[in-house]
C-alpha cells in the first residue's frame, strides 16, 4: 500500500568559526591600469558561487557592473588570507572585507580627483560609471582610467572585517558564540509504499532567510543543493561501517540522489537584512541543509505512523519499523 | 538604490565550465612530471614496521617516501595529531604510511604492492559510547574524550515535574561522505625558489600554512594555487595530498602529480561526526516549551579534525530555533579508530535537527497541537533569548519563514496522513 | 602499442594506444581533451560522458580500442569558437552550473536527450540524466536548462538569433 503524509521542519545556523576565535577576512580593492578595479582575495570558489557573488558586492561598492571588476582569488602569492570557504562566512565575512576595501579606494579616488578637478571639498562628488565627478556640475569628471593613468604609484587599500564573537562561559556555555544566525523553514509531502519501504519525497518546499538576496539564482541553487543533500542523509547514504573499514566506497553502494529521487523544491527566499551583513546579506551555504531532514522523517511518520529515530531511513529499516508496529 | 545587489548575475566561472575548459587539478599535465601514489593502512589500529626496498628496486620507482623524509611529521586543523606518514602505528584504516613517486601511474601502483608492512594489531574501539569508557583502547597517548560543551539555562528539573507533556527519546545519525564529484587531485612543482602546489582547497593560505610547519619552509617559498574546485561541502578543509605532494617536488626536483580514485578519496578525506543524541524535551499545558535537557556524543573518528567546534555547534543550537527558558545540553566528542570526520556541511547543526524537531512534532501530537501551530508558539522572534542567552535583536524572520512554507503546504498538499491507495 | 585513428569533435584524430588505455584516458592524455572528467572509474557517475556514434558512453568504461574509427563528441565539440551550444547557454542562464565537474557529461547527455526526444516532457528529463550523478546542484535548475535548451533548439537553435 501506498501511503503520503506531509511534514516540517525549522531550522538556525549560527555562521561562522565561533566561540571567540578570530574569523577575520582580508581584502586588496585595487585601481588596475585600465581603470578597472582589482579585486584581490583569497577566498575560495568551490562551486557555491563565491567568485560571482563577491565581485557583486564589489560592483555596488565601487558603482560599475560586474564587467568592471578583475577578481584574483586562485594564489596565495598575490592574495590576503580571506579564511576558509565554511562556515557560511564568504558572503557574510569576506564580502564585508571587500566593501570595505572598496569604500577605501572609493574614497582614495575621490582624494585624488578633488585634486585633478581643482575642486576644495569632497561635498558633493559622486563616484558612478567608472568616473569620479561633481553632481551640481557633471561636467567637472574624471574617468577612473585616467586617475589610474595619472597614477605614480598603485592606488590600493587593503581592509578587514573581524566577525563578532565571543567565548562562551565555561561551565555555562553562556554568551554569543555566532553571528548573525541564519533561519530556514522546509516542508515535504512524501508517499511511502508499505510494501518495500521505500520513501518517494514527492514536493518540497523552502523558505529561506538570506538577510538580503545578493543573488537570487544562486541561492535558489543552493536551496535544492542543501535539499538534495539532505535528502541522500536522511534516506540512502551510509558508509556501511563495520570494525573501522568503509564498505561502501563507491557510487555503486554509496548511493547519492540522482535526478529521479530529488523533487521539484518550490524556493521562497525571505529578505530581512542583517545590519552587519554587506548590504544585509548573510550566508546560506549550511543554512539550507539542516531542516530539510527532519522534514523528510516527519512526514513519514505522518504517512505511516512509525518514528525513525536512526537515519538513513532505508527500505529495510523502514519495513522492520513498520512490522514492529504491527 | 541598488543596482549589483539582487540581480540574477550569470555565474561569472560559468562560461569556462560548460566549455570543458576550466582547470581543476587533475586537468594539469607538465612534461616530464612524475606521479605519486599514497600507500595507506589496511588495518584500524596497530603497530607497524615499514619495509620499502624491495619496492625501491622496481624499475621507473623514482622515490618512496615514508616518515623518515618529513621533518615535522604533523599536520591537523586544531591539534597537530595526524602524523604526514604514520611512523610507529595507524589509527585507522586509511591512515598514509607511505608515497611512491614513479615514472607512471602504473609503476606507482605496483610499488605500493611491494612496500611490506608489518602490522602488529592491537585492540580497536569503533563506538564512541564505549571508546568513554576509562578501560577503553586509547587512540592517543591522552584519553579519548576530546571535549565536553556544557550549556546550563535556568533549572531543568523543576521544570520537568511541572511539565504537561515530555518527550524522551535517542536519535543517531550516520556517519557519511561529502562525495563531491571531483575525487582530490594535485600537481607540485618547483619555481624558482619556491615549491608551487595546485590542489583544490577551500582554503589556500591555511594549506600553506601546513605545508610550511611539516616541512619546515618559510612560508614565503610556498605557492598554493587553488584552480577549480569540484565541491568541497568541508571536505577539503584538512590537508589530503598537499604535503606529500609538496615534499616529492623539493626532495626530486621534477613535477609530481598525484590523482585519487573515487575509493581513496573516501579513504583520504574526512567525514560528517554521527551522534547519539539522548534528548528530554517538555511543554506546559499552554503548549509552551519549558525545557529541555540533551546528552550528545560524536564520533570523530581517529583524528579531531575540527571535532571540538563541531560538537560546539551541535550542543549550542540543539534547542533548534526555539525560545527554552530551561535548558541542560551536554556535548561529547571522542575518538575511536573509524575513518576520521570533521567539517561538513552543516557541521553540527545538522545532526541536532534529525533530533530536535521530531520532538517537536511528538511533543505537538501529545498536546494535540498542529505541528505549525506549536512551533509558531514557541520559535525565535526579534528580542528572543538564545539558550546561550545571546539576545537575538534583528533579523530574525522565523515566522514569515513559517507561515509561508505552511501556506504553500495548505495550497498544494494533499495527504495528511492516510493511504492513497 | 597500437595506433588507431578516429574522429573527434568533427575531427580526425589518431593516437599510440595501448592495451589496457579506457577511452577516458585516451581522450584526457592522449589527445589533452580534460573537459571529459573522471569521477569514479567504474561506470557510476557520468562525468566521463562522452557521445560516441550518437549515443552517451561512459568513457571510463570503453576500453580505446573500441574507440577505433568511431565518431566521438567531447566537452570541446560543442560550441564553436565564438557561441556555445544552446544547451550550454541554457545551462548558464538557468543557474545550472555550480561546481561544474559534472558539467561536460550532463551537457553531452542532454544532447543526446534532446536529439532523440525534442520536447521532453520534465520527468523524461530526469530519466535522460539519471546516470549523471551531481552533489551541488539537486538537479532541478539543470532540468529547468535542458527545457529551455530544447525550447532554443525547437526554434532554429538560437533564439536570440
Amino acid at each position: 500500500m501506498k501511503k503520503r503524509g506531509i511534514g516540517i521542519g525549522c531550522g538556525f545556523y549560527g555562521t561562522g568559526y565561533g566561540n571567540g576565535f578570530p574569523d577575520v577576512s582580508r581584502a586588496r580593492a585595487k585601481l588596475e591600469t585600465d581603470g578597472k578595479i582589482g579585486i584581490y582575495v583569497g577566498a575560495t570558489e568551490v562551486g557555491q558561487g563565491a567568485k560571482t557573488v563577491l565581485q557583486q558586492i564589489a560592483a555596488e561598492a565601487m558603482g560599475v557592473s560586474i564587467e568592471d571588476i578583475k577578481f584574483y582569488c586562485e594564489s596565495t602569492e598575490n592574495t590576503p588570507d580571506a579564511g576558509t570557504a565554511a562556515a557560511s562566512r564568504q558572503t557574510y565575512n569576506t564580502g564585508n572585507a571587500i566593501k570595505k576595501a572598496c569604500e577605501a579606494l572609493k574614497e582614495g579616488l575621490i582624494y585624488i580627483a578633488i585634486d585633478k578637478l581643482l575642486l576644495n571639498s569632497a561635498v558633493g562628488i559622486r563616484v558612478e560609471n567608472k568616473k569620479v565627478y561633481l553632481e551640481s556640475y557633471p561636467q567637472s569628471a574624471i574617468s577612473f582610467e585616467d586617475i589610474a593613468k595619472a597614477l605614480t604609484e598603485p592606488l590600493c587599500f587593503e581592509e578587514s572585517f573581524t566577525a563578532g564573537t565571543t567565548k562562551m562561559e565555561e561551565e555555562s556555555g553562556q554568551g554569543a558564540p555566532y553571528w548573525p544566525y541564519t533561519f530556514s523553514v522546509y516542508g515535504v509531502e512524501v508517499e511511502v509504499d508499505t510494501q518495500t519501504g521505500f520513501v518517494e519525497v514527492l514536493k518540497a518546499v523552502c523558505a529561506q532567510d538570506v538577510g538580503r538576496a545578493i543573488n537570487p539564482q544562486l541561492l535558489e541553487g543552493q536551496i535544492d543543493g542543501g535539499f538534495s543533500m539532505a535528502l541522500g542523509y536522511a534516506l540512502m547514504e551510509d558508509l556501511r561501517l563495520t570494525n573501522g573499514e568503509i564498505r561502501n566506497n563507491r557510487f555503486s553502494s554509496y548511493i547519492i540522489p540522482t535526478a529521479l529521487d530529488m523533487p521539484e523544491v518550490k524556493k521562497i527566499i525571505v529578505e530581512d537584512p542583517e545590519v552587519t551583513g554587506p548590504y544585509g546579506a548573510k550566508g546560506v551555504g549550511e543554512p539550507v541543509m539542516v531542516a530539510a531532514a527532519p522534514a523528510i522523517l516527519n512526514a513519514i511518520y505522518n504517512a505511516v505512523g512509525v518514528r525513525m529515530r536512526e537515519i538513513p531511513v532505508t527500505p529495510d529499516r523502514l519495513l522492520e519499523a513498520l512490522m514492529e508496529k504491527e | 538604490m541598488l543596482k549589483q545587489v539582487g540581480k540574477a548575475e550569470i555565474r561569472v566561472d560559468g562560461p569556462a565550465k560548460v566549455t570543458g575548459r576550466a582547470s581543476y587539478p587533475q586537468d594539469l599535465y607538465m612534461a616530464g612530471m612524475l606521479y605519486g601514489k599514497t600507500l595507506r593502512s589496511s588495518k584500524p589500529h596497530a603497530e607497524i614496521t615499514i619495509d620499502t626496498t624491495e619496492a625501491e628496486g622496481l624499475k621507473g620507482v623514482i622515490k618512496i617516501l615514508t616518515f623518515k623524509d618529513v621533518p615535522h611529521n604533523h599536520y591537523g586543523v586544531l591539534f597537530k595529531d595526524h602524523e604526514v606518514f604514520c611512523s610507529k602505528k595507524v589509527r585507522s584504516i586509511g591512515d598514509p604510511i607511505a608515497f611512491v613517486i614513479a615514472t607512471s601511474e602504473k609503476i606507482a601502483h605496483m610499488a605500493i604492492e611491494k612496500i611490506k608492512i608489518d602490522y602488529r594489531e592491537l585492540p580497536g574501539v569503533f563506538d564512541a559510547i564505549e571508546a568513554m569508557q576509562s578501560d577503553a583502547p586509547k587512540i592517543h597517548d591522552k584519553g579519548n574524550l576530546i571535549y565536553h560543551y556544557k550549556l546550563r539555562r535556568g533549572n531543568v528539573e523543576s521544570a520537568f515535574d511541572r511539565a504537561a507533556a515530555v518527550a524522551e527519546n535517542t536519535y543517531r545519525t550516520s556517519m557519511v561522505d561529502h562525495a563531491f564529484l571531483q575525487p582530490e587531485a594535485g600537481l607540485a612543482y618547483l619555481e624558482g625558489s619556491q615549491v608551487v602546489v595546485c590542489v583544490a582547497t577551500q582554503y589556500p593560505h591555511f594549506d600553506r600554512q601546513e605545508i610550511s610547519e611539516a616541512l619546515a619552509l618559510p612560508l614565503d617559498r610556498i605557492k598554493v594555487i587553488n584552480p577549480a574546485v569540484g565541491g568541497a561541502f568541508g571536505g577539503r578543509e584538512d590537508i589530503t595530498l598537499q604535503i606529500h605532494l609538496a615534499l616529492a617536488a623539493i626532495l626530486i626536483g621534477r613535477p609530481v602529480k598525484a590523482v585519487y580514485s573515487r575509493e581513496e578519496s573516501f579513504a583520504a578525506h574526512s567525514k560528517r561526526h554521527p551522534m547519539v543524541m539522548t534528548y528530554k524535551t517538555a511543554a506546559d499545558a499552554e503548549g509552551k516549551l519549558i525545557a529541555m535537557e540533551a546528552s550528545i556524543v560524536g564520533d570523530t573518528g581517529a583524528y579531531a579534525s575540527w571535532a571540538i567546534n563541531v560538537i560546539r555547534k551541535a550542543g549550542v543550537h540543539a534547542t533548534g530555533p526555539y525560545v527554552i527558558p530551561n535548558v541542560k545540553v551536554d556535548s561529547y566528542v571522542v575518538y575511536t579508530n573509524n575513518p576520521f570526520a570533521g567539517a561538513m556541511r552543516g557541521f553540527g547543526a545538522t545532526q541536532v535537527p534529525i533530533a530536535h524537531e521530531q520532538q517537536m512534532d511528538i511533543l505537538a501530537e501529545k498536546l494535540r497541537l498542529d505541528p505549525i501551530e506549536f512551533r509558531l508558539k514557541n520559535c525565535f522572534k526579534p528580542g528572543d533569548r538564545t539558550a546561550t542567552g545571546q539576545l537575538l535583536h534583528h533579523s530574525v524572520p522565523l515566522v514569515e519563514c513559517i507561515d509561508k512554507v505552511s501556506e504553500w503546504m495548505n495550497q498544494n498538499t494533499g495527504a495528511d496522513g492516510g493511504a492513497i491507495e | 602499442m597500437k595506433e588507431i585513428s578516429l574522429r573527434v569533435n568533427g575531427e580526425e584524430r589518431s593516437a599510440e594506444i595501448h592495451e589496457e588505455m579506457r577511452l577516458l584516458d585516451l581522450l584526457r592524455d592522449a589527445l589533452h581533451l580534460t573537459g571529459t572528467k573522471e569521477g569514479c572509474g567504474e561506470g557510476e557517475c557520468g562525468a566521463c560522458t562522452v557521445i560516441m556514434e550518437g549515443k552517451t558512453v561512459n568513457s571510463c568504461m570503453v576500453m580505446a580500442f573500441q574507440a577505433e574509427g568511431k565518431e566521438i563528441i567531447t566537452i570541446e565539440g560543442m560550441a564553436t569558437k565564438d557561441k556555445l551550444h544552446p544547451i550550454q547557454r541554457a545551462f548558464l542562464e538557468k543557474g545550472a552550473v555550480q561546481c561544474g565537474f559534472c558539467i561536460p557529461g550532463m551537457v553531452l547527455s542532454a544532447k543526446v536527450l534532446l536529439d532523440e526526444n525534442p520536447i521532453p516532457t520534465r520527468d523524461e528529463i530526469r530519466e535522460g540524466i539519471s546516470g549523471n550523478l551531481c552533489r551541488c546542484t539537486g538537479y532541478n535548475k539543470i532540468v529547468d536548462a535542458i527545457e529551455t535548451a530544447a525550447g532554443y533548439l525547437n526554434t532554429g537553435g538560437d533564439s536570440n538569433a
